[in-house]
């Protein structure tokens, strides 16, 4: 028999009884009521009907700044120490699954990243549907239906019914012991969006709306200010940089989240920028999100989580582009 | 250090001679000091390497020597910025790190058997040193060689030594061109005074068997292609080496974008085919 049910007044148990599986992060309400990813307390901090938090679960896989290196000049770089520890990343949205599954493919395909593919064997992700909102939409990018996670919790009548997608998740199921069989019925998936139909041709075609006006008018209204991208799930771009320490001897280099929106972003050598114009940046953003870049290139990475169009404080939506008659 | 985990890791690479080479560039010589890494270390001409100044970071750099499967390589070094600044403060005998090979270099297999002409602005003499040196060792293997390679002035030709050498070699024809030749040097391999496209107009190349490979300043590349195309060039056969801020090497930090390809993992080395639909490209 099957343990694939959890009933709503086991839940509680079953949160702790999953911290002992590692440090519990999950969605709850910072101290000035924002939506965010944190380390769980107890289990009333934890806001399981939360709609999206503001940064993305990205964070903890690559978090805004980290070092990279360590140099000393007897042994020149080196990767630093290993962060310890098993992490339970609670109450994923099947977006924010679908975003990890694509950094997956980034840092990890073709000679993997070291410090993700360390993160990445010590987290466990644990999934949880969600009602969308007016800014979510996921169904028309096919990534409401989750397909990369350890563990899923899908909310039915009177609780949840629990799948298992990975040895990991199994294992950790196994062992927890306030399931019981016998889930209730899977609900019916969300109605198909508009859009699916114009993004899933655009990506086909690699369309980039050339002769579109709201480039212009995007651009028009743009501030720069670079909240799209920090609070894309897929958004990666880093910049590097160096630091010596004070002792003149030792030095750290650095990794910290970058922004394709700045002007910085396409500069060489000699200050020359190949992405001078707010216009040309814009559509940049454009090619990586939906149409992709190097060996991604095809893969649509924007996953529908409705984030940058909740954020950005002039209301660009890069999905009018796909609305165009 | 195995070599394939140069990377993500700098190998560490001491400076085994420095030369400066004109007034604001430098030609550094570094040997790789890991022995397994020295030994399994090589590039194709075009490709790139990461090298770091400790506590200044890192830049990308393409070799100018031929790849020698002994750990040494050379690289032009002029100081426009943080890393390359930190770097021109550098003496013989320090360590510096290095990462890599990255990149897609000149396709010299294909290339065999055809006419080669190189197209050099400036400071992208260095890959096609490379790339030509390459090309010298296996003479046999193509047919006509010619290096056109234009400067500022003749002060700013780099690589002088080297080019007197290239000027007496009956295997290859070597044609300099400066923007302005106010001094007259002695010794200086002769040098016509114009423009590149200028000069490529003055001569007689046949494009019908030829390979183009240029390597310059983005104003270098809207002026060029439009000679070679007319000269009857085909977009394939046209190579472009293209200069972007790599930061990591590996397609992930997402700078080098041209279009949709990677300047760090599907070129450096481009053909004019794959760039000639792309905004911003050139």
């Amino acid at each position: 028999m099957t343990k694939d049910f959890l009933a709503t007044d086991s839940f509680q148990s079953f949160i702790e009884e999953l911290s002992q599986f590692g440090i519990l992060l999950g969605p709850s309400l910072t101290e000035d009521g924002v939506p965010a990813f944190i380390p769980l307390g107890s289990t009333a901090d934890l806001h399981i009907d939360y709609r999206r938090t503001l940064i993305p679960p990205k964070k903890y896989l690559i978090p805004p700044r980290e070092t990279v290196l360590t140099f000393v000049p007897e042994h020149g770089y080196a990767l630093p120490a290993p962060a310890v520890g098993e992490t339970i990343l609670f109450g994923l949205h099947p977006c924010d699954l679908a975003a990890i599954s694509y950094l997956d493919r980034v840092f990890l395909e073709d000679r993997p990243d070291p410090l993700y593919q360390e993160r990445r064997n010590t987290i466990t992700l644990i999934g949880l549907s969600c009602e969308p909102d007016e800014f979510c939409f996921c169904t028309a990018l096919g990534t409401d239906t989750p397909d990369h996670f350890d563990i899923y919790l899908e909310m039915v009548e009177g609780g949840f019914r629990v799948q298992k997608g990975s040895p990991r998740g199994e294992a950790i199921i196994s062992a927890i012991s306030c399931l019981s069989d016998g889930g209730g019925p899977i609900s019916p998936p969300f109605v198909v969006a508009d859009l699916a139909e114009q993004i899933r041709t655009a990506a086909e075609h690699q369309e980039t709306f050339p002769e579109s006006p709201l480039w212009e008018n995007f651009a028009d209204r743009c501030l720069s200010c670079g909240a799209c991208s920090l609070c894309c799930p897929t958004c990666y771009c880093f910049d590097v940089r160096e630091y010596g320490n004070l002792d003149g001897r030792n030095a750290e280099r650095q990794r910290e989240w970058d922004n394709c929106l700045f002007k910085s972003h396409g500069e060489v050598a000699g200050g020359y920028s190949f992405r001078k114009t707010r216009q040309e940046r814009f559509r940049y953003r454009f090619l990586h999100k939906y149409l992709g870049f190097g060996p991604l290139r095809g893969v649509v990475s924007c996953v529908g989580c409705g984030r940058c169009r909740e954020v950005c404080p002039v209301k660009i939506d890069l999905l009018e582009l796909f609305q165009q008659q | 250090m195995p070599v394939d985990q140069m990377t993500n890791i700098p190998s560490q690479a001491e400076i085994v001679s420095l030369k400066p080479i004109s007034g604001d560039t430098t030609l550094f010589r570094l040997r790789l000091t890991d022995e397994e890494a020295a030994r399994g270390f090589t590039f194709v001409p075009g490709q790139f390497v990461q090298v770091s100044a400790p506590a200044a970071g890192e830049a990308p750099f393409s070799p100018v020597n031929p790849p020698r499967n002994d750990g040494t390589l050379e690289l032009c070094v002029r100081s426009v910025g943080h890393v390359t600044s930190q770097l021109h403060k550098a003496r013989q005998g320090e360590m510096v790190g290095v990462r890599g090979p990255f990149g897609m270099g000149f396709p010299v297999a294909e290339m065999t058997g055809k006419d080669i002409l190189l197209l050099a602005g400036g400071l992208g003499i260095v890959p096609l040193y490379s790339l030509l040196c390459y090309l010298l060792e296996h003479r046999d293997a193509y047919a006509s060689i010619t290096l056109m390679y234009g400067a500022r002035e003749p002060s700013a030709l780099l690589l002088r030594d080297e080019l007197r050498e290239l000027a007496c070699r009956r295997d290859m024809r070597l044609m300099l061109t400066v923007d302005f030749a106010a001094e007259e040097g002695t010794g200086e391999p002769s040098c016509a005074v114009g423009l590149l496209p200028d000069l490529l107009r003055g001569s007689p190349v046949v494009a019908d068997n030829c390979y183009a490979a240029v390597c310059g300043p983005p104003a270098l590349y809207r002026c060029i292609i439009g000679e070679l195309l007319g000269l009857g060039f085909s977009d394939q056969r046209i190579l472009l080496s293209l200069e972007r801020r790599m930061k990591c090497g590996l397609g992930r930090c997402a700078h080098c974008a041209v279009g949709q390809l990677l300047c760090c993992i599907d070129g450096p080395v481009f053909r004019y085919s794959d760039l000639k639909t792309i905004d911003g490209a050139l």
